[in-house]
């Protein structure tokens, strides 16, 4: 009679050491094997990491980004097919588990979100704009917004400074644009008052600039002809970069 | 026909088709797939050029758990789009606990894992449409063996009706560091069901262990093996994987000419009758 376990539990045992690195005992199963294994698992996860978080693994000390490395992979069950999204769910998980305060790194998710956005606005899948025309009045007409982008908010300006000090001095309302140039695929980043970001948002949600700026006095805010000059200046240099396509037709 | 595997370190020498220009191109639809912007305009560019073989890697049909329908869903819609002509996969699994590992992990030689991994590549099969050629994959060390590794494949092979995907140097790697003879090894395959075989290159690591790197040149041992092989067989599409340590083209188009004239030697009775 056969007593031993049957494979579906001798999976679990085997996958269970090589994400945890529990001891386990398995007939047949080489120990020096077993290591290699889990090394060569553990090195292709900190490897995909470490390409996707440059500017976090180099300004955070080694052992504690492997120590965040081997506690995600060992406590989280990555479920993306394709390894390119697996960083996602690391950021994920570090926000879930409160890692800014954890690890004492207040601006670690501000950093991973900057990171991982640039990858995901990258390879994301192409997105159809709405038709434009080249031409139009930028206070009255909807604008036609380029729809590859992403409009980060941070607390600490990972989008300009690396070091913890400076960045920890820093510490208030930061915005980032990053949008995918339609012919090259670069991704562009351009950093954001919070009137700017405020009137980014309501752009991409229909509303026009002449709206935008009759509204902004009920958030505080005082309308000058400078403000409304500084406004249109920056939709039509985002124009020129290529987030802003045109007018609705 | 002798393809090489599309990287996106070479991507524009293969669009180009100056330096290097194999038969056909495979690609792993996990790497492609739910992308846009500039690898999407190089993926529509490369298959334009050359036909499409794809080669999945997180299927993981051993695994205990059900294969995730939604990922199979996206998987029949890419090999549609892409008119792939062979979808090939591993006799391994890289999931369990719903944890993905991300490494194509060694199955138990036992025949309750047979038997479960024929249905799920029959459930698939049903579900593509289309036949799965099954990678024999490079292992380092067995898991609590019941059977041998030809009994399993054989066993694996004729429940669920796929096709085999011959890695002639997974099968000179493992012969050697499982100590077993390679050609017996393949005489024991249901070598009728061969439809398709990669190449690549290994590293000795240690005395007694070979690693599958696919980052090296193909050894000489592997082509002889290969030659042997493809006497055994109609002929089929033959890769050459080459993943990392990325050479000059040249040299990926001297494996590639090497790899061609092996098989029109071995093969030119075939193409005379074709």
């Amino acid at each position: 009679m056969n007593s031993s376990p049957d494979s579906r539990v001798l999976q679990q045992r085997f996958t269970t050491h090589l994400r945890t690195g529990v001891r386990t005992t398995i007939p047949g199963v080489a120990p020096d094997r077993l290591a290699h294994y889990r090394h060569a698992i553990f090195h292709m996860v900190k490897d995909t990491m470490e390409s996707a978080y440059p500017v976090t693994c180099a300004n955070i000390p080694r052992r504690k980004w492997d120590h965040m490395v081997k506690t995600f992979f060992a406590r989280h069950a990555c479920t993306a097919h394709q390894v390119w999204k697996l960083p996602l769910e690391f950021y994920t998980y570090a926000v879930e588990n409160s890692w800014d305060e954890v690890y004492d790194v207040p601006y670690l998710s501000d950093l991973l979100a900057f990171e991982w956005a640039e990858i995901e606005v990258f390879n994301m899948e192409d997105v159809a704009p709405a038709a434009f025309v080249a031409t139009g009045d930028w206070r009255e007409t909807p604008l036609v917004l380029n729809p590859e982008y992403r409009l980060l908010s941070f607390k600490y300006p990972v989008h300009q400074e690396a070091k913890r000090a400076r960045l920890l001095k820093q510490q208030g309302a930061w915005f980032v644009l990053l949008h995918r140039e339609p012919v090259t695929g670069h991704v562009q980043f351009t950093g954001l008052s919070p009137w700017l970001a405020f009137v980014t948002e309501q752009l991409a949600a229909g509303i026009t600039v002449k709206d935008i700026l009759e509204y902004a006095p009920q958030l505080g805010i005082t309308v000058t002809v400078e403000l409304e000059a500084d406004t249109v200046a920056f939709l039509e240099d985002m124009q020129r970069r290529q987030f802003v396509f045109g007018f609705r037709p | 026909m002798v393809g090489l595997g599309f990287r996106r370190e070479f991507a524009e020498e293969m669009i180009s088709g100056t330096l290097i220009s194999p038969d056909f191109i495979e690609f792993a639809p996990e790497n492609w797939m739910n992308i846009g912007g500039y690898w999407k305009k190089m993926l529509h560019r490369v298959v334009e050029k050359y036909p499409v073989l794809c080669h999945g890697l997180s299927l993981s049909l051993g695994s205990p758990e059900e294969p995730d329908s939604t990922f199979l869903r996206y998987v029949k819609s890419f090999l549609e789009e892409y008119k792939v002509r062979i979808y090939s996969e591993h006799l391994s699994y890289s999931k369990c606990d719903n944890a993905h590992l991300y490494d194509l992990l060694p199955m138990p030689f036992r025949m309750d894992a047979a038997r479960h991994m024929a249905a799920r590549i029959r459930k698939v099969q049903d579900y593509l449409q289309r036949p799965l050629a099954m990678e024999i994959i490079s292992y380092y060390t067995p898991v609590a063996p019941e059977m041998s590794e030809a009994d399993f494949i054989n066993e694996v092979v004729q429940r669920s009706g796929c096709q085999l995907l011959l890695d002639v140097n997974n099968i000179y790697v493992n012969a050697f560091n499982h100590q077993y003879d390679a050609k017996a090894f393949i005489a024991q395959l249901p070598l009728d069901r061969v439809a398709y075989i990669h190449m690549a290159g290994h590293e000795q690591v240690a005395p007694d262990m070979i690693l599958d790197t696919h980052g090296h040149p193909i050894a000489d041992p592997v082509y002889a093996l290969f030659e042997w092989t493809i006497q055994q067989i109609a002929p089929v599409p033959v890769l050459l994987e080459r993943d990392f340590n990325i050479p000059q083209m040249q040299d990926l188009q001297a494996e590639l000419t090497r790899l061609k004239a092996i098989c029109h030697q071995q093969w030119k009775h075939h193409e005379l009758v074709a």
